[in-house]
């Protein structure tokens, strides 16, 4: 039966479809895997023989400016409008989010790329981008600063991790995702898909010896970031039950109602978080750093990391309370 | 002085007609399926005691705008008026002021690519001294518009003998339209 006033076929488009999902998850992983290898950068000592430290950073290095490329090309393509994206970086508004992440991202891809050719740069040297070898000397020349500029890395990442969660949190017709919340998680699970990567692509790419220190490490890393993720998870619903009304109705939904329900449950709590917290207790008790079991920790890690974005993305839209 | 827009839609004389929803269609060109202003009918209450709801849906031009807020390029704005208004020369379609707006107010134009919605008909007539198209067809006068600061216009008067209802007021948006909730039916105390 129609209806007299007309389709309703416009309020039921998911505005903000998958490229912002993935683009999320992207952002976070790239923002995580740098943000972990400064830290294991400055804490790695230099007596040290090369191991897992060395294929860390160099992993967070080639993972953080690939993800942050490929985020942003997914987002412009997400626009209506692709090719006049150059307006963001021309027109800027304060009071919006996505003018202050234009803003970063506009600063820390560039240095995110600076990184990966300071840390490559014997790589570089020797293949066929030797051509941009003159461009690394010269920032080599700016040495002196590099620590300061690991700083502002350090610091931008962290902008750029948590203003993916203040991008959503800044709408209030949404109740999953107009919470404060929503940043430090977005911030959290970046970090946490960040270690994951960092020792998948170490791994596979800049085969180190697993060390049991370095593993045992890395693993307590994560498993810290989960146990936040967690309780953020937590204080998410139990505050908008709290908050009633539409907010309250909104968590309900999205807890109860159909595939975006299970794909929380299973996806992202039991496979995302729970798996890992498992293997992470399991492994470091038993002292068994099975290559194998490594190998599955960061992949569930992952791949519970892009569901928790696809199901904030989707679901907030569909649940709204109304 | 600046003028100080409102649109009242009086629930008790509007009959449904959606003569105001195919005179927006024709005033401002919107595609086919697509819409800037609904009036919703909804049919509250139990058999045999019902009555029937008319709900305008369309941009309530707040005065505190999420969607001004959100922009990132600066293509929805606020008029001198205060009257909400988009700018197809930087609008780069990233649907964030679509999230953003509780009232739902808002769509992507497919012709445009730009994000549309109820203008009050600013550029086109409000402008140039006459009326949003959707208020001159009204055929029971429930839609009144005009300045609220002139004390001789209908609008003032209208806001001055009727209880007036804000959609959403609990979220601070300070919306620029208007409702007199519907009092006729069965339902009511």
């Amino acid at each position: 039966m129609n209806n007299i006033w007309g389709s309703m076929s416009q309020y039921e488009i998911i505005n903000w479809p998958w490229p912002i999902a993935v683009y999320l998850f992207l952002a976070g992983i790239s923002a995580g895997a740098i943000i972990i290898a400064l830290l294991v950068k400055w804490n790695k000592h230099d007596n040290e023989v090369p191991t897992i430290w060395d294929a860390m950073v160099k992993a967070g290095a080639i993972i953080s400016p690939l993800t942050i490329v490929v985020g942003l090309l997914l987002l412009i393509g997400d626009l209506g409008k692709p090719l006049s994206f150059y307006l963001l970086l021309i027109n800027y508004n304060f009071s919006s989010v996505m003018t202050l992440g234009v803003l970063a991202l506009f600063v820390y891809t560039p240095f995110a790329f600076i990184f990966a050719g300071l840390i490559f740069e014997d790589k570089i040297k020797n293949s066929f981008l030797s051509f941009l070898y003159p461009i690394i000397g010269y920032i080599k020349s700016y040495s002196r600063y590099s620590k300061n500029i690991e700083y502002i890395l350090f610091f931008l990442a962290i902008v750029v991790g948590a203003y993916t969660g203040f991008l959503l949190s800044a709408n209030m017709s949404i109740p999953m995702w107009n919470s404060p919340v929503l940043p430090i998680l977005f911030l959290a699970s970046g970090i946490s898909a960040g270690i994951a990567g960092n020792i998948l692509v170490g791994l596979l790419f800049f085969k180190s010896s697993i060390n049991k220190e370095s593993i045992k490490y890395l693993l307590m890393l994560d498993l810290r970031v989960i146990l936040v993720e967690i309780p953020l998870l937590l204080i998410l619903f139990v505050g908008m039950i709290y908050t009633g009304g539409a907010s309250k109705i909104s968590a309900m939904q999205a807890l109860t109602i159909g595939n975006w329900a299970m794909i929380f449950w299973v996806g992202v709590i039991a496979f995302g978080l729970l798996t890992p917290l498992l293997i992470a207790f399991t492994a470091l008790k038993n002292h068994a750093y099975k290559v194998r079991f490594i190998i599955i920790n960061s992949l569930v890690v992952i791949v519970g990391v892009i569901l928790l974005r696809f199901y904030v993305v989707y679901a907030g839209q569909l649940f709204t309370g109304v | 002085m600046k003028k100080k827009y409102r649109m009242i839609h009086d629930e008790n004389l509007c009959i449904g007609c959606q003569a105001c929803s195919v005179a927006c269609r024709s005033e401002n060109k919107v595609p086919d399926d697509l819409f800037r202003l609904q009036v919703r009918v909804k049919t509250e209450g139990v058999f045999p005691d019902l009555r029937m709801d008319m709900k305008r849906h369309s941009c309530v031009m707040c005065e505190d705008t999420p969607c001004v807020t959100v922009c990132p390029t600066g293509a929805s704005f606020k008029t001198e008026d205060g009257l909400v208004q988009v700018d197809p020369k930087l609008c780069v379609s990233c649907k964030y002021c679509i999230v953003a707006c509780p009232y739902e107010a808002r769509f992507i134009n497919p012709v445009t690519k730009n994000a549309d919605k109820c203008t009050f008909c600013y550029s086109n007539r409000v402008s140039k001294g006459q009326d949003p198209a959707c208020v001159t067809v009204c055929p029971t006068d429930a839609l009144v518009f005009g300045d609220i600061n002139d004390t001789t216009s209908e609008v003032y008067k209208k806001a001055k003998e009727s209880t007036l209802v804000y959609p959403k007021a609990h979220l601070g948006t300070k919306p620029k339209l208007a409702f007199v909730p519907n009092k006729k039916g069965v339902s009511y105390e």
